[in-house]
């Protein structure tokens, strides 16, 4: 069921009229009619609006650089910021050496009022001397939190000469929570300091074994990471990093070494992979390893990018093995999910991501959006030089790479690559909009006013996004999912993670508790009007 | 009793959250309440997320989204704007404003702020604004709870006749803690005004209809008419008088101030009714001395279990003084009393009770995991009491722990908990001695076979570390 322009007017309607406005630029109900869609995004919340948006700080410390497991991540500021990021994102670690990692750790400066007023540079200083003498750690990032930034704290000279006193590298972010609009600031800061200061610092020149590969916006939120390396390693491929779920300085220093970069949340980690490119000579491939179908594109695009006719049998064979044993399970899942509709709003690609799986179950996705990405998350690559910069984009400093001397290496003529190109999402990514059926609506930054409202007008049978949101959604009677933390679920990529979402999902339509609970729509027809001999009058 | 003696600076693993998040509880708690947290947009995201897994429900919680151009021209502006939003959606009656480090360290004025709001809006007849500084840096969030109580108050209160209701000021429990308080003053007659009461906004129903805006909370009228009650009764012995909502009514209206610990516990339970009794005048009612009954009958029925245990309690000040009086009556000797702030009248008070305890008792402030976890290997303690991060302890120490405070986010039901009165006492009581024989149903067997009929038998002579998580067997 589609909605009308009227009725999107209606829910606006509510807001101040500035404000109105500014929100219709948000909201796109698709139409190919129309051409080309635009949507605003990445622009700021307005004040007082319910959002599920974090700031740079999150997208830094607890998105990007938190799954590094063999650093310790020291949060210089208050203590809020420190504990809101532990344990909260559920990106699992393990580690062969277990004295190496520091997962589970939770590590801050503390600031008190006397800090803020003298200054906390010496107090970091001496965190960063008790972590090193405590932990041992292989490396250390120190993450700034807003009133840093504000009282004037050096941590980039406080890093440097801890790293001149420990011989350990010690890496400092400045991601206080007020630059950028959203955490996408925050992922930007911690991609250019991981491509400044990690990565290609190892002296690997060559991978051991065939077909090296980065894994890049991979965060092993519920193990999805370790599903998606298992049927990799499975095909033959060697992963050199994953960026950053399970991950490590260790492997992380070495990643320039891969001979292709795989992107899964596009929006998180873009910049390094064009950064890669650049410098290494490596392009990168947007990879989808939510869905059955997404999983099966990306692993047939990966092998047509090394071209090998053996890789091409191996990813077929293990394609159907894997299809032979799940496809029984997601048959019983199907029947149970068919027909039904879903709103999908996550981060970064999740939004997208996960829309394919829900039509590969029978759920049309009705609505979707991102929390805090940008056009091209949209509406495809394409459109990045058409996208404005506002005064909140401009303060996030760009990294300038350049061609490394020794390193740069073409993996693939430009003929190959512009061939590629045609058929394989190759340095590219397409969006969102071109995967939603027509009549379906596309939400930036959806709040709770507008959540509500759309889910009274839209009626559908699922809700898939965050905690947030999750009991505004379950007390209008409608099961939730949580796509970010998976309600303790999970893994939920590859072909096993696939049969998981589909018996989660399933567990939210089948559960006897709803049958007490009925949505007020439910109780009442959704059309009026009497039945004659003839048929509806 | 051994004070903190390792001064370091980092902080490993924290027991305790900033300000601003202490200061959205009582907000909620109030009738037509809704927060705006001046601030980067993250402030509100982050504690709403942690609200929202504790007591399962919606949190919504607005933000001036400051960014990088209010830290240079202020956020004024911003700040302006969020309040028109907020209520043009939400239409609340009072909007509680909370500072962050961000707005605390760029100096901005938030009284003048609202002030200049309500007079431009023409809104001083239909809306509150309550601001409260609240900077991360502050405090705790206990702190940042009571300076909002405080300020509610304060901005609400207004001279009043003589009436016959009590105030209770009650500190961060449990919804269910403050519904059964409400009962037992039904059925006791009394009449109160409780502030701030989240039990209805933070344990909704299931409604049909569902409302942006929670039913319930402590209604205006009733906060405003406080300095005309008998007395004030504050469930807040750790609480600095400067934080305090009871005091601030003792020394500007006059109410009598009678503060106590949270009624759990006998001895705080009888304090409570007994303070009730002597304000009001209202016998104890019958049902409620069979309560005390029951209480009294599952303490001795469960005492020779509670004996073994050895007990860490860490938390919320005002809830660790409670926990610690429960387990001190029970036997359950705290051997590590932990808090994450400053806790200057907790450890006062906690050294006047351990004192009954056999063996010392370490009395941590401004204290981490990190230091909890060692402390409690040393002392060999067998059972932690505290909030869902305790979880550490569990994970890296093998102790299991009975969850109690704020946040329970890695269980359901953090909104649920009830430990107050003589029948939540008598639930928390079952609940610790229950850990303790799960504990040792698990290992007894083993334990016994060890220690009588394996080669070299005896009291084993294990690692430090390994004799944590034992049933308490050896140490008694």
């Amino acid at each position: 069921m589609a909605i009308t322009e009227q009725q999107l007017e209606e829910i606006l309607a509510k807001y101040p009229s500035k404000l109105q406005k500014n929100r219709k630029k948000h909201i796109v109900i698709n139409d190919s009619s129309c051409g080309a869609q635009t949507i605003e995004a990445n622009t700021r919340t307005a004040p007082g609006i319910i959002t599920n948006r974090g700031c740079a700080y999150a997208g830094c410390k607890g998105v990007v650089l938190g799954p590094l497991k063999d650093m310790v991540h020291i949060t210089h500021g208050p203590i809020g910021c420190a504990f809101y990021t532990w344990g909260a994102r559920r990106n699992k670690a393990k580690s062969d050496d277990p004295t190496q990692n520091f997962i589970n750790y939770c590590v801050s400066t503390n600031m008190q009022e006397s800090d803020i007023v003298f200054g906390g540079e010496k107090k970091l200083a001496k965190v960063i001397d008790e972590v090193v003498e405590n932990f041992h750690p292989t490396a250390i990032t120190v993450s700034a939190t807003c009133p840093v930034g504000l009282i004037g704290d050096d941590i980039n000279a406080v890093a440097k000469a801890a790293q001149e006193r420990h011989g350990i590298p010690v890496l400092a972010f400045s991601c206080e929570g007020y630059k950028g609009v959203s955490q996408s600031a925050g992922h930007h800061i911690a991609n250019n300091g991981l491509m400044d200061k990690v990565i290609g610092v190892g002296d690997l020149e060559k991978a051991s074994g065939k077909y090296p590969i980065n894994m890049l916006g991979e965060y092993n939120i519920g193990g999805d990471s370790w599903e998606i390396e298992r049927v990799l390693e499975d095909i033959g491929y060697e992963i050199i990093s994953v960026m950053t779920g399970d991950g490590s300085y260790e492997k992380l220093k070495n990643a320039h070494v891969a001979e292709l970069n795989l992107v899964q949340c596009h929006r998180s980690i873009n910049y390094i992979a064009e950064m890669l490119e650049i410098k290494y000579g490596t392009p990168w491939l947007k990879v989808n390893f939510i869905g059955v179908n997404g999983t099966i594109d990306s692993l047939r695009n990966m092998a047509q990018y090394f071209g090998d006719p053996e890789l091409v049998q191996r990813t077929e064979d293990v394609i159907a093995r894997e299809l032979a044993r799940i496809e029984p399970l997601m048959e019983q899942y199907k029947k149970i999910c068919e027909g039904k509709t879903a709103f999908c709003f996550v981060g970064g690609s999740r939004g997208h991501h996960y829309q394919g799986l829900f039509a590969e179950l029978g759920i049309d996705t009705v609505l979707a959006g991102y929390e805090f990405a940008h056009r091209d998350d949209y509406e495809g690559r394409q459109v990045i030089p058409d996208i404005k910069t506002d005064a909140d984009s401009k303060n996030i400093p760009e990294l300038h790479v350049e061609q490394d001397p020794n390193r740069f290496k073409l993996k693939l003529s430009p003929e190959k690559m512009a061939e590629l190109k045609t058929h394989i999402p190759l340095s590219y990514y397409a969006g969102m909009h071109v995967d939603m059926n027509e009549g379906t609506i596309m939400v930036d930054d959806l709040n709770h006013y507008e959540t509500e409202e759309f889910i009274k007008l839209l009626k559908p049978d699922i809700f898939a996004s965050g905690i947030k949101d999750k009991y505004v959604v379950q007390k209008m009677g409608i099961p939730a999912k949580q796509i970010h933390s998976y309600d303790y679920s999970g893994p939920y990529a590859g072909f096993n993670g696939a049969v998981n979402f589909a018996r989660d999902v399933s567990m939210g339509f089948a559960s006897p508790t709803w049958n007490f609970i009925v949505p007020p729509w439910k109780e009442e027809p959704l059309l009026t009007g009497s039945v004659n001999e003839e048929g509806v009058a | 009793m051994n004070e903190k003696t390792d001064y370091r600076d980092v902080n490993e693993n924290p027991c305790h959250m900033c300000m601003p998040m202490g200061g959205i509880l009582p907000i909620k708690g109030i009738e037509g309440g809704m927060v705006v947290i001046h601030g980067s947009q993250g402030c509100s995201t982050y504690m709403r997320r942690y609200i929202s897994e504790h007591f399962s429900e919606p949190i919504d919680v607005g933000s001036s989204s400051l960014n990088e151009k209010g830290t240079v021209y202020g956020g004024e502006k911003n700040l302006k704007q969020a309040l028109d939003n907020i209520r043009k959606v939400y239409n609340p009656k009072l909007i509680g404003v909370l500072t962050t480090c961000l707005a605390e360290t760029i100096g901005e004025d938030i009284n003048r702020i609202a002030d200049d709001y309500l007079k431009e809006r023409n809104l001083n007849n239909d809306l509150v604004i309550i601001p409260v500084s609240t900077p991360g840096y502050g405090g705790t969030q206990a702190e940042g709870y009571f300076r909002t109580v405080r300020e509610i108050v304060a901005g609400l209160a207004q001279p009043s006749p003589k009436h016959n209701k009590l105030n209770i000021i009650v500190p961060n429990i449990s919804p269910a803690d403050i519904r059964e308080i409400k009962r037992i003053l039904a059925l006791m007659g009394v009449e109160y005004t409780l502030c701030p009461d989240f039990s209805d906004t933070l344990d909704r129903p299931y409604l049909e209809h569902y409302s942006k805006m929670a039913p319930g909370g402590t209604k205006l009228e009733d906060i405003r008419g406080m300095p005309g009650a008998v007395a004030t009764i504050e469930l807040g012995e750790t609480v600095g008088d400067e934080y305090s909502p009871g005091r601030f009514l003792a020394d500007n209206y006059g109410v009598p101030l009678y503060t106590l610990p949270i009624p759990i516990g006998v001895k705080n339970c009888d304090a409570f009714f007994n303070t009730i009794k002597k304000l009001t005048g209202k016998p104890l009612a019958e049902s409620i001395k069979a309560e005390r009954g029951r209480l009294l009958d599952a303490m001795v029925d469960s005492h020779k279990y509670n004996f073994a245990g050895r007990s860490t309690i860490f938390g919320e000040p005002e809830l660790v003084y409670a926990v610690s009086q429960l387990c001190i009556e029970n036997g359950v000797y705290p051997a590590v009393v932990a808090t994450g702030g400053a806790g200057a009248k907790l450890t006062n008070l906690l050294r006047a009770v351990v004192a009954e305890c056999p063996e010392p008792v370490a009395i941590l402030t401004e204290s981490d995991f990190c230091e909890i976890l060692e402390q409690s290997r040393l002392h060999q303690v067998n059972i932690a009491i505290g909030h869902s991060e305790g979880r550490y302890l569990t994970e890296h120490g093998n102790i299991p722990l009975v969850r109690i405070g704020f946040p329970i986010h890695d269980r359901v039901g953090g909104q649920r908990l009830l430990a107050v009165g003589y029948t939540g006492t008598t639930l928390l009581l079952d609940r610790i001695t229950n850990t303790l024989l799960e504990n040792k149903y698990r290992t007894y067997r083993t334990d016994m076979y060890d220690l009588y009929y394996k080669e070299n038998s005896g009291p084993p002579a294990a690692a430090e570390d390994e004799v944590i998580g034992d049933d308490g067997l050896y140490s008694l």
